[in-house]
């Protein structure tokens, strides 16, 4: 009888601390602040770029292989932040719309484990800036995520023990499933979101005046 | 060369043709490649470093509208092989499926069908599209010195030249 309750005991405290293990892992990998602008939710995303409570929020879809998303970060995005987001009328959210590729998904999830250590955007500005022109030719496999973490002066092994773990991947997988939600259906493409959740969507690698416009339009 | 091309348009059905298969494949290349948008406002854009895809596309174009009515005037006033034709339009399909996968719409809807095949066809036509439209443009110029040559004879062309 007694070997009986102890073997219970044992396997209760087993699964009570396997289920506190998994919950506290969960936890720190997916935030469960809910956050949402228009009709997107935006809790799995990338840290708020600009000043959080400025008028009207951007929230770009991207994939870090895309060539036209990258022609966006080089060419409209500085006018963007330099007369939008820093004179704090507009603020920038990402969320990964990673389909192109297999470095697609770790680029992101990349980004995410260079958050842990306050640098996302940096890590963010680094791979568009890094970007090559064909896709999985091994500009943003395993080695170079981790060589440009290692060049931005993150703690090495906190980065490869979360890129290594996957430890992302399921928040990388519910952008992608909020970016369809929201109705992106490629990459670049924006929701911009006004007062009164006024919102308008803006595919493609569209140029400065165009945003200007319909930002203009909103505040 | 030139008076085979001048012969087929001087009828405006052909030119009509040309101007049609040009101004439309223009239109849906340029829209598929990122170079216009319809919404929320119509606006071109050519971003720093794709002009020379923009050139590409220009010629692929006008060598589709060269070409693929010449051909049509072979088969339907000579009544020619329709095989013949084939060069023309295996060259303009080529040329515009090269700059229709990409990080689109075209290219999401590939890749979210197909699955990881279409996402590795994607990738290889995204990745070579500048020398899959050039492969194009010379298979286009290929068809249109054969057009231009068979033409040419069945027309007896030459012994007005």
């Amino acid at each position: 009888m007694n070997k009986l309750v102890i073997l219970s005991v044992v396997v209760v405290a087993v699964v009570i601390a396997g289920a506190a293990a998994y919950y506290s892992n969960s936890e720190t990998a997916l935030p469960v602040v809910e956050r949402m602008h228009g009709d997107v939710s935006t809790a799995m995303d990338s840290p708020v770029l600009g000043d959080p409570m400025a008028p009207v929020t951007i929230v770009e879809f991207g994939d870090y292989q895309c060539h036209q998303c990258y022609n966006w970060f080089h060419e409209t995005k500085p006018l963007i932040t330099r007369e939008f987001i820093d004179s704090g009328k507009a603020n920038l959210i990402f969320v990964d719309l990673a389909f192109l590729g297999r470095d697609s998904l770790s680029a992101a999830q990349a980004t995410y484990c260079a958050e842990d250590q306050g640098m996302y955007w940096e890590y963010h500005d680094i791979l568009y800036t890094s970007q090559e022109s064909q896709i999985d030719n091994g500009w943003a496999n395993s080695e170079r995520l981790k060589a440009f973490a290692f060049t931005m002066g993150l703690d090495m092994d906190l980065f490869d023990s979360c890129l290594d773990s996957k430890k992302y991947e399921k928040r990388v997988q519910l952008n992608i499933a909020q970016a369809q939600k929201a109705g992106a259906t490629g990459t670049p493409a924006f929701v911009i979101v006004g007062p009164g959740d006024k919102q308008e969507m803006i595919s493609g690698a569209q140029p400065y005046s165009v945003f200007k416009l319909v930002i203009d339009s909103m505040v | 060369m030139l008076q085979t091309p001048r012969l087929v348009f001087s009828n405006t059905k052909y030119l009509l043709l040309g101007f049609t298969i040009f101004f439309g494949m223009l239109f849906a290349l340029l829209l598929v490649s990122e170079y216009i948008f319809l919404a929320p406002y119509v606006v071109g854009h050519v971003p720093m470093g794709t002009e020379f895809g923009l050139l590409l596309i220009v010629v692929l174009c006008g060598l589709s509208s060269l070409v693929i009515p010449m051909n049509v005037f072979r088969i339907i006033t000579l009544r020619g092989s329709k095989r013949k034709m084939g060069g023309g339009v295996f060259g303009s399909a080529v040329g515009a499926i090269a700059g229709a996968c990409s990080c689109g719409p075209l290219g999401f809807a590939i890749i979210s069908t197909f699955g990881s095949i279409g996402a590795t066809a994607s990738t290889f036509l995204t990745n070579y599209e500048i020398p899959i439209r050039i492969a194009a443009i010379v298979i286009l110029l290929f068809a249109y010195y054969a057009t231009v040559r068979t033409l040419k004879i069945e027309c007896n062309i030459g012994k007005l030249d």
